[in-house]
């Protein structure tokens, strides 16, 4: 008779929102910035605290997770968004930008978009939101998780 | 701040620009046609609080000529200024196809704007009354103002007022962007 020891998978990966400035992550650029409306927020994992942009679109905000991680579900929270383009760099600097995901956002009057982007698992050390265009002159983004693993080994 | 520019050819869309932006140092007495869309950057602090708008703003050509042209950088704008000719009564009527033209590209949004009457220095030569087109700004939710870009007369006044009615809309979006959760 033999034994192996499995440690608990939860033990060793760890499913998680992975996009916290708790886990590490942070905002490394942003295109818009209203001291009061900084783009910490979208990571601070709280959907009352927000970015606002503050101009012209297009506008962006990079995430730099500074790890490799596994996502395989995106979502975010924003309001009058109307084109959204999400990319992902697995790069050690912010360069080489591949296209995730692009779509048209529904316009919701008085409510938070709330847009879950379910993708084949990939691999990224940043994330780059690009707000191509918007239902008014300003946007604001509440939250943007990234469910997936960080390999704790 | 995306701010558009329209008007007539030679109502002096492009001396106003000019002088604003060079803080009056630039009276160009000579005319020379814009061709297509010039950009220009100038920042406005907004009275009363600590922050200020960056103008961007698109000087674009009067001539229909390179309308088509225009018509794909006027794409979104913030910011309206339609400028006309206070000695001119066509550049005046203008104005409404001008306007037209420009609520096209904003997609329903509402859009800050002024009304310019420029050239007010030529006393004698007048041809539109001030009371006429402020009521015409009022109805078409304007504001209005008239300048002298010779003389230097209310040359930032259009584009304070521009400032203002941005960050004003901006800070009733933040409130909206508050009650949402
Ligand atoms: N008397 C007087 N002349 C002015 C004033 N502002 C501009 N001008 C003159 O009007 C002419 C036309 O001015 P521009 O600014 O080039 O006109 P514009 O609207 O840019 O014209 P386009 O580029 O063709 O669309 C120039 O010769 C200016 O010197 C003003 O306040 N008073
Ligand atoms: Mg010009």
């Amino acid at each position: 008779m033999f034994l192996i020891i499995q440690p608990k998978l939860s033990e060793r990966m760890k499913s998680t929102d992975l996009c916290l400035s708790s886990e590490g992550t942070e905002v490394i650029l942003a295109t818009s910035s209203d001291e009061k409306y900084p783009p910490e927020n979208i990571i601070d994992g709280s959907s009352e605290t927000f970015w606002t942009t503050t101009g012209m679109f297009p506008q962006e905000f990079i995430i730099n997770f500074h790890k490799c991680v596994k996502i395989s579900k995106l979502t975010i929270q924003c309001y009058l968004v109307r084109s959204l383009r999400i990319e992902k760099s697995l790069s050690k600097d912010p360069v080489d930008f591949e296209e995730c995901v692009e779509k048209d956002l529904q316009y919701t009057e008085g409510a938070l978009q709330t847009e879950e982007f379910s993708l084949p698992e990939f691999q990224a050390t940043y994330l780059r939101f690009i707000i191509k265009s918007a239902f008014d002159h300003f946007v604001s983004v509440h939250t943007v998780m990234a469910e997936g693993l960080v390999d704790n080994i | 701040c995306k701010c558009s520019h329209a008007g007539d050819s030679a109502v002096g869309k492009t001396a106003l620009t000019q002088m604003f932006c060079s803080d009056g140092a630039h009276f160009q007495k000579n005319y020379t046609l814009t061709t297509g869309v010039e950009l220009l950057v100038k920042t406005v602090s907004v009275p009363e609080t600590s922050d200020s708008v960056e103008l961007f703003i698109f000087d674009s050509a009067g001539k229909e000529l390179f309308s088509e042209m225009m018509e794909k950088l006027w794409e979104q704008p913030n910011a309206l200024c339609i400028i006309y000719d206070v000695t001119n009564e066509q550049s005046f009527s203008n104005c409404a196809k001008w306007l037209e033209r420009l609520r096209a590209r904003t997609l329903g949004m509402h859009l800050p704007g002024v009304l310019v009457g420029n050239k007010t220095d030529l006393i004698g030569r007048r041809a539109v009354e001030q009371k006429r087109a402020e009521e015409w700004a009022e109805i078409q939710g304007l504001q209005y103002c008239e300048t002298s870009v010779k003389e230097m007369e209310n040359v930032e006044v259009p584009f304070h007022i521009l400032a203002n009615s941005f960050h004003q809309l901006y800070r009733e979006k933040v409130e909206t962007f508050h009650s949402l959760v």
